[in-house]
C-alpha cells in the first residue's frame, strides 16, 4: 500500500504529458471515486487523497459515497496521479493490470486513465464539463451509479475533442477493462462527429459498473432525438426509393438526384399531355433535358424548355419539315412515341424496335426525360446524347 | 395503393368540371393558351383532389388564386375551404419556418465546432451534396421553400404520387380521344 504510493510518485516524475490540466478536480475526484466503486476496489481512496498510508479495505461503498458527497477537496497529488497514470498508459504497451484481480493497482490505473482521458477532453470542452457538476449534484446516491448516463453525456460531449493519442490509450484500456462495450465505444468515439450524433437511446447497463454506452444506446436526449430524426428520414428515403422506378441507389445524395429527375420528368409529362389534348395541328412536343443524368442539374432550365417548346409548336403548325430542322439544329431528334414510352417505363430499350433515328442507347430511367406527346404524326422529341 | 384509384376518380371529376367551365366560355384560344388552361385546370383539380391535406396542394391553390383570372375556376373547383384558411395556413407555415431558422441560427453560434483533423471531411462533403440537392427539390415541389429538410421529403413523396396519378389519367384521356378520332 505504501509502496504503491511511492510507485505512483515515481511515475509522477516520469510523466511525459505536460498538457494534463488541473481542472474541475472537484467533480473529477468524485468521478474517480465513483469509478473505483465500479471496479469494486477495496482501496480507501479518501485515505489516499489525504496522503495517508493506511488503507481500509473493509470500508463499504455507501460510507464512501456519503463521505465523497459531503464535499471533497482533492489535492494536487490526485491530478499528479492521473498524470502518472497517463504516463503509465503511454509507456507500457502491455497493460500491467488485470481486471479480474481487482487489486488496488489495477483500479487506480484504470481510474487514472479514465480521468486522464476525461481531463484532456474536458479541457477543450468546458461546456460539457460544467454540466457534470450539475449532474452530480442533482443525482442522488443511487443515481450516481448510473454510470452510463454520465458516460453517455461525457462521451457525447468529448468524442469530438479526443485526440488520436488518447483514443489509442483509451483503446488499450478499454480492451482490457470493458471488453465489447469499450470496443464499440471506441469505434463510436472514432466515428462520432462533434455533435452527439454518435449515440442513441437505450437501456443503461447494470448499476455499479461504469460501462460506456454502446453505439446506439446512449441515453442523452439530444442524441436520441437526433437518432430518431435520422431514422425517420431514412425510412422516408426508402419509401421514395420504391416509388422512383429503376433506381438501385442507396446513397442519400444519388437517391435525391433520382427523385429530382423523376419529379421533373413527371412535371414535364403533365405539361406535354396537357398540350396533346388539343385538337388541331400536330399535337405538341417537348424538349427533353440533358439525357446524361450526371450533371448536377438540368442544363435546360424551365425557361429554355418552354421557349423551345413554343417555337417547335409554332413551326409544327406551319410545316413539319421546318419543325424537324429546327429541332435538329438544337441537337434534338424525333422518335416514335410508343418507343419513347417503352423506353421510359422499361428497364432496357428494345433492341429490335424500329428506330427512326439513332439515339445511341441512352439510359432507360427517368433520367432520360423523354417527353412524348401523341400527335397526329406520332412524333416526339428526344435529346440525342 | 388503395387511395390512388380514389384519387384518380376525384381528379377526373374535378378536371372535367374545370374543362367544362372553359368550354362553356365562347372565347377562341390559340394553342398555347389552351394548353395553359388545360394544365392549370388539371393542376388545380389534382391539388383540390387532395383536399389540401398537403402543403404542396395548398401552395398550388393559393398561387392560382393570386391570379385574378382564375378565381372562377379555383372557387368552383376547390369549394372546400375558405380563403381565410388558406392564407392563415400559408402564413403560419412561413412563420414557423422563419422562427425555426432564427432559433437554429442562435443555437448554431454556441455550438460552432471546428472540423476535426479531416476525419469529418467526407461527412461534410456528403452533407453539402445532400443539402444542395434538397434545395433543388425544394424549388421543384410547389410550396417547398418554406419547409425544412425533413418535411420536404414527405411532401415530395406525396407530390410524386399525385403527379403520377395525374399523368396516368391524362394519358388515358389522350389515348381515348385519339382513338375516338
Amino acid at each position: 500500500m505504501v509502496n504503491f504510493i511511492c510507485w505512483l510518485l515515481v511515475y509522477q516524475k516520469h510523466q511525459r504529458k505536460k498538457n494534463i490540466l488541473v481542472l474541475f478536480v472537484g467533480f473529477f475526484s468524485t468521478f474517480l471515486i465513483f469509478f473505483t466503486f465500479s471496479q469494486e476496489s477495496q482501496m480507501s481512496l479518501q485515505d489516499l487523497r489525504n496522503d495517508t498510508t493506511s488503507f481500509d479495505p473493509t470500508v463499504t461503498h455507501d460510507d464512501f459515497l456519503n463521505q465523497l458527497l459531503s464535499g471533497l477537496q482533492p489535492t494536487v497529488s490526485w491530478s499528479d496521479i492521473s498524470a502518472a497514470g497517463a504516463g503509465d498508459g503511454q509507456n507500457k504497451p502491455t497493460l500491467p493490470w488485470d481486471v479480474d484481480h481487482f487489486d488496488d493497482h489495477s483500479a487506480f490505473l484504470s481510474s487514472k486513465l479514465r480521468q486522464h482521458q476525461i481531463t484532456a477532453a474536458g479541457a477543450s470542452n468546458t461546456l460539457k464539463s460544467l454540466q457534470l457538476p450539475r449532474d452530480f449534484a442533482s443525482a442522488g446516491d443511487t443515481a450516481l451509479f448510473q454510470n452510463d448516463v454520465i458516460d453517455g453525456s461525457f462521451f457525447n460531449g468529448f468524442a469530438g475533442s479526443l485526440t488520436s493519442g488518447q483514443i489509442q490509450q483509451f483503446r488499450n484500456l478499454s480492451a482490457q477493462n470493458f471488453g465489447a462495450p469499450g470496443a464499440t465505444a471506441v469505434s463510436q468515439v472514432q466515428t462520432a462527429s462533434a455533435t452527439a450524433g454518435g449515440g442513441g437511446g437505450g437501456t443503461p447497463s447494470q448499476p455499479r459498473q461504469r460501462v460506456r454506452a454502446r453505439r446506439g444506446q446512449a441515453t442523452d436526449p439530444h442524441s436520441i432525438a437526433e437518432r430518431l430524426r435520422r431514422e425517420r428520414i431514412a425510412e422516408r428515403m426508402k419509401a421514395l426509393q420504391e416509388l422512383v422506378p429503376n433506381t438501385n441507389k442507396t446513397d442519400k445524395a444519388s437517391m435525391l438526384d433520382d427523385i429530382i429527375d423523376y419529379v421533373k420528368f413527371l412535371q414535364l409529362q403533365v405539361k406535354v399531355l396537357s398540350m396533346s389534348r388539343l385538337r388541331g395541328a400536330a399535337g405538341a412536343t417537348v424538349a427533353a433535358k440533358g439525357g446524361d443524368g450526371g450533371g448536377p442539374a438540368s442544363s435546360l432550365n424551365n425557361d429554355t424548355t418552354t421557349v423551345t417548346e413554343n417555337q417547335v409548336v409554332k413551326l409544327m403548325e406551319e410545316d413539319m419539315g421546318s419543325a424537324m430542322q429546327y429541332l435538329q439544329g438544337k441537337g434534338l431528334c424525333l422518335m416514335p412515341i410508343s418507343l419513347a414510352t417503352t423506353i421510359s417505363t422499361a428497364r432496357c430499350h428494345p433492341s429490335g424496335s424500329r428506330i427512326n433515328h439513332p439515339f445511341g442507347g441512352g439510359p432507360c430511367s427517368p433520367n432520360m426525360s423523354v417527353l412524348t406527346v401523341q400527335s397526329a404524326n406520332g412524333v416526339c422529341v428526344k435529346d440525342s446524347p | 395503393m388503395h387511395n390512388s384509384s380514389q384519387l384518380k376518380n376525384e381528379f377526373i371529376k374535378r378536371w372535367v368540371q374545370g374543362l367544362h367551365l372553359y368550354c362553356s366560355s365562347k372565347k377562341e384560344m390559340n394553342l398555347l393558351e389552351r394548353k395553359k388552361k388545360i394544365k392549370l385546370s388539371a393542376d388545380i383539380a389534382l391539388a383540390s383532389a387532395r383536399n389540401s391535406a398537403t402543403c404542396w396542394s395548398k401552395a398550388i391553390i393559393s398561387k392560382a388564386k393570386k391570379d385574378e383570372g382564375n378565381t372562377n375556376l379555383v372557387n368552383n373547383l376547390s369549394r372546400l375551404e375558405s380563403k381565410l384558411m388558406y392564407a392563415h395556413k400559408k402564413v403560419t407555415c412561413h412563420k414557423r419556418i422563419r422562427s425555426k431558422k432564427i432559433l437554429m441560427r442562435s443555437c448554431g453560434v454556441g455550438k460552432k465546432m471546428k472540423p476535426r483533423h479531416g476525419s469529418n471531411l467526407p461527412t461534410c462533403v456528403a452533407k453539402r451534396l445532400v443539402k444542395k440537392r434538397t434545395q433543388v427539390l425544394k424549388r421543384l415541389v410547389p410550396g417547398g421553400e418554406s419547409m425544412d429538410e425533413y418535411s420536404i421529403i414527405k411532401e415530395a413523396l406525396d407530390y410524386m404520387l399525385s403527379l403520377r396519378v395525374q399523368v396516368d389519367v391524362m394519358k388515358n384521356l389522350v389515348n381515348a380521344t385519339t382513338n375516338l378520332n
